[in-house]
């Protein structure tokens, strides 16, 4: 648990040095980085609509194979959609969001 | 015989003249003897009294005449962001109803004619970061006032006749917890009972007592860890962020000045545990008063009885429908309630089970559940990984959703929507969540999947409200989800999601009348009369956390259904 958190703070402080990152919507801690899991955040949170962990469409259209660039996903989940989808740039601080950018881009059919 | 005929008949036609004349009457104070007394000109409460009947005495529209039926008048709310959900009221001749965003307008029942209409100001930046949000299922009458509740977690009275603001209650910190109204208010005795969203969203789901003279909260009963005692049901904690609420409006009984309310799931909806779930996963133990049916007295709060049908939820098959069907049989004064599980409960007015009977087929999430005391036999509780053969049955959208029923005492059936389908899910080991935060807490991912070796489908069902024993039933390709009405004029109608509503004669399941409202339906469905004219009004318009499903799955019409639109739309004889 430690060597996991000692690695997240190390990979946080790389990631704020070398692209400027802004800061966090929300305060992190190093527990909250230390736990942070994109499988979890997923099933908690966005699973809700998007099927299947993002393969298929649901409430929310797939994500697996979605064509829109890293900045159009980073967007949407920022401010979410009127009436479709909420908006998570309170929820979720950079690193998390291009864990969740990642996450979808690895989408594989099952 | 002629001659007796022809007297009855006079005599009906006296008595249906001396009732239709009272809906010209002057306006009378909506109270609570008016609404258990449930004049049938009006429709003063959610259910339409505090019976839950969800049923109009009125005949004039009746299955002999119902061919004639055309639309009198629309009315189109605008901005119905997730479409429209709402149950409208009446009282007087005057229509009361919400669109999304917790707007209200008053309208003449017979023309359509807006009197005034009242457009809360939100907390947008809030609304945006909400799931379930922002459409709005109603309001409640009382004292010369008109009660809705709002995403941003206030109550508001507005005065009945102008529509100004009378009061303003904040009493949820949806800033804090994302979740706020979007049920209808319950009045009764002075009081107004409103319960908040919850479930999937960590918090301690409240239900509040607000008056309804001032605004000012009376009381506060917390559906997650309410008591001491249910505090020791919610290991490691997990109290503090259990979900719960009671986003629908249950009902009041007079007799013992007792409030009835259906409360939400706990979070996260899907729990690791396995079979050890009283010691072991995210929320260790049974997680009282989530997924329970509670009687609370209407004064003070305190809890007077209660009966949890899921111990330990771990399906997502909560008890938030907010009907409770008020029934005299034998003798017995019964109350039932259906469960979003498909399993409909039977209760005494103490909430001791009577009986439980099933109104869907595709129901595995436990092998049954004891009819003489409500125990679930051999119940399903996952371990993380997935759940695919078989699977999960019903889907998350319930074999039974949070619109109503209809009881018709006439006929003595209870007209209810069963859904059939199911899920295959991944269940996922979380991480406990400690503090109310601004994400959501399922712990599972899932899709909709088919009953096993069947297909999905929908079905309105007449049955004996005690018994379970079914007369007839009508199908549909996918569930509808709106609520049903029957009248006393032996009529049954039906909004479906597609966009038809149907009438169907009460007795037989005959369909006698349909036409297209041009958009799905997911809303009320009520009955009322001005200067002696019957109407039937129904909220048409489509989107939200249900029917948000469809176009995914059901393709067809659901592909270029809008969901941010919507219309009321009134019907009366031709």
């Amino acid at each position: 648990m430690k060597l996991k958190y000692c690695a997240a703070v190390v990979l946080l402080a790389v990631l704020v040095a070398s692209q400027g990152i802004a800061m966090p919507a929300r305060a992190q801690t190093p527990e909250d980085l230390a736990n942070f899991d994109v499988n979890q955040l997923f099933a908690s949170t966005c699973g809700f609509c998007h099927s299947d962990g993002g393969r298929e469409a649901g409430k929310g259209p797939q994500l697996m194979g979605d064509q829109h660039d890293d900045d159009f996903l980073r967007n949407r989940i920022k401010n979410g959609k009127q009436g479709a989808m909420p908006a998570f740039g309170g929820s979720f601080n950079e690193q998390q969001i291009d864990a969740i950018i990642i996450y979808i881009r690895d989408l594989k059919p099952r | 015989m002629r001659k007796r005929q022809n007297c009855l008949a006079s005599l009906a036609s006296v008595a249906i003249a001396a009732a239709f004349s009272a809906s010209t009457a002057s306006a009378q104070s909506v109270d609570t003897a008016r609404i258990e007394s449930g004049g049938q000109n009006d429709w003063l409460t959610n259910h339409g009294s505090y019976k839950s009947y969800n049923y109009s005495p009125l005949s004039q529209i009746n299955a002999s005449n119902v061919g004639n039926l055309g639309v009198a008048w629309i009315h189109i709310p605008g901005k119905s962001t997730r479409g429209l959900q709402s149950t409208p009221l009446v009282a007087d001749g005057v229509l009361y109803y919400t669109g999304s965003y917790s707007r209200v307008f008053a309208l003449k029942g017979d023309t359509g004619e807006v009197l005034w209409s009242y457009f809360p100001e939100l907390d947008e930046a809030l609304v945006a970061r909400q799931t379930h949000s922002p459409y709005n299922r109603g309001v409640a009458l009382g004292e010369g006032k008109v009660y809705v509740g709002t995403v941003d977690g206030r109550l508001i009275a507005l005065d009945m006749k102008s529509g100004k603001v009378a009061w303003d209650t904040k009493l949820i910190d949806s800033q804090k917890l994302t979740v706020g109204f979007t049920g209808a208010p319950l009045y009764a005795k002075g009081t107004v009972i409103i319960g908040s969203q919850g479930g999937e969203w960590p918090g301690r789901g409240p239900i509040f007592a607000v008056d309804a003279a001032t605004g000012k909260k009376k009381w506060e009963f917390l559906t997650v860890a309410g008591t001491d005692d249910a505090q020791k049901t919610w290991g490691n904690d997990s109290w503090r962020t259990g979900g719960g609420g009671g986003w629908m409006p249950g009902t009041y009984d007079s007799e013992t000045n007792t409030i009835l309310w259906g409360t939400a799931n706990p979070a996260p909806l899907y729990d690791w545990s396995g079979a050890d779930y009283k010691t072991q996963g995210a929320r260790p133990g049974d997680n009282l008063y989530t997924t329970s049916v509670i009687a609370l007295d209407l004064d003070s709060g305190k809890l007077k009885s209660y009966h949890q049908e899921l111990p330990h939820d771990a399906w997502d098959f909560d008890s938030a429908v907010g009907e409770f069907l008020m029934l005299d049989r034998d003798g017995q004064k019964l109350v039932v309630h259906p469960n979003k599980s498909g399993f409909v409960f039977v209760y005494d007015r103490n909430l001791g089970v009577k009986n439980v009977w099933r109104l869907v087929q595709n129901i595995n999430f436990v092998k049954d559940i004891d009819p003489k005391t409500g125990e679930l036999i051999g119940r399903r509780d996952f371990t993380a990984g997935k759940v695919e053969s078989p699977p999960l049955c019903p889907y998350i959208g319930g074999g039974i959703s949070w619109n109503s029923g209809s009881y018709n005492p006439k006929t003595g059936l209870y007209y209810k929507i069963g859904q059939e389908w199911c899920m295959t899910l991944e269940v996922q080991k979380t991480t406990p969540v400690v503090a109310p935060q601004v994400q959501l807490n399922i712990g599972a991912d899932f899709k909709m999947a088919p009953p096993p070796g069947g297909e999905i489908y929908g079905h309105l069902d007449a049955r004996d409200p005690v018994t379970g024993a079914k007369k007839w039933e009508v199908r549909f390709p996918e569930p509808p989800i709106a609520s049903v009405l029957s009248t006393g004029g032996n009529l049954v109608f039906l909004p479906d999601a597609r966009g038809t509503i149907h009438a169907y004669d009460a007795d037989s399941g005959s369909e006698l009348w349909s036409h297209s409202d041009g958009t799905g339906h997911q809303g009320g469905i009520i009955s009322y009369a001005v200067n002696g004219k019957q109407y039937i009004a129904v909220t048409a318009g489509f989107g939200g956390m249900l029917s948000d499903d469809y176009a995914a799955n059901f393709g067809g019409v659901f592909k270029s259904m809008p969901r941010d639109d919507g219309a009321l739309i009134v019907y009366s004889l031709k």
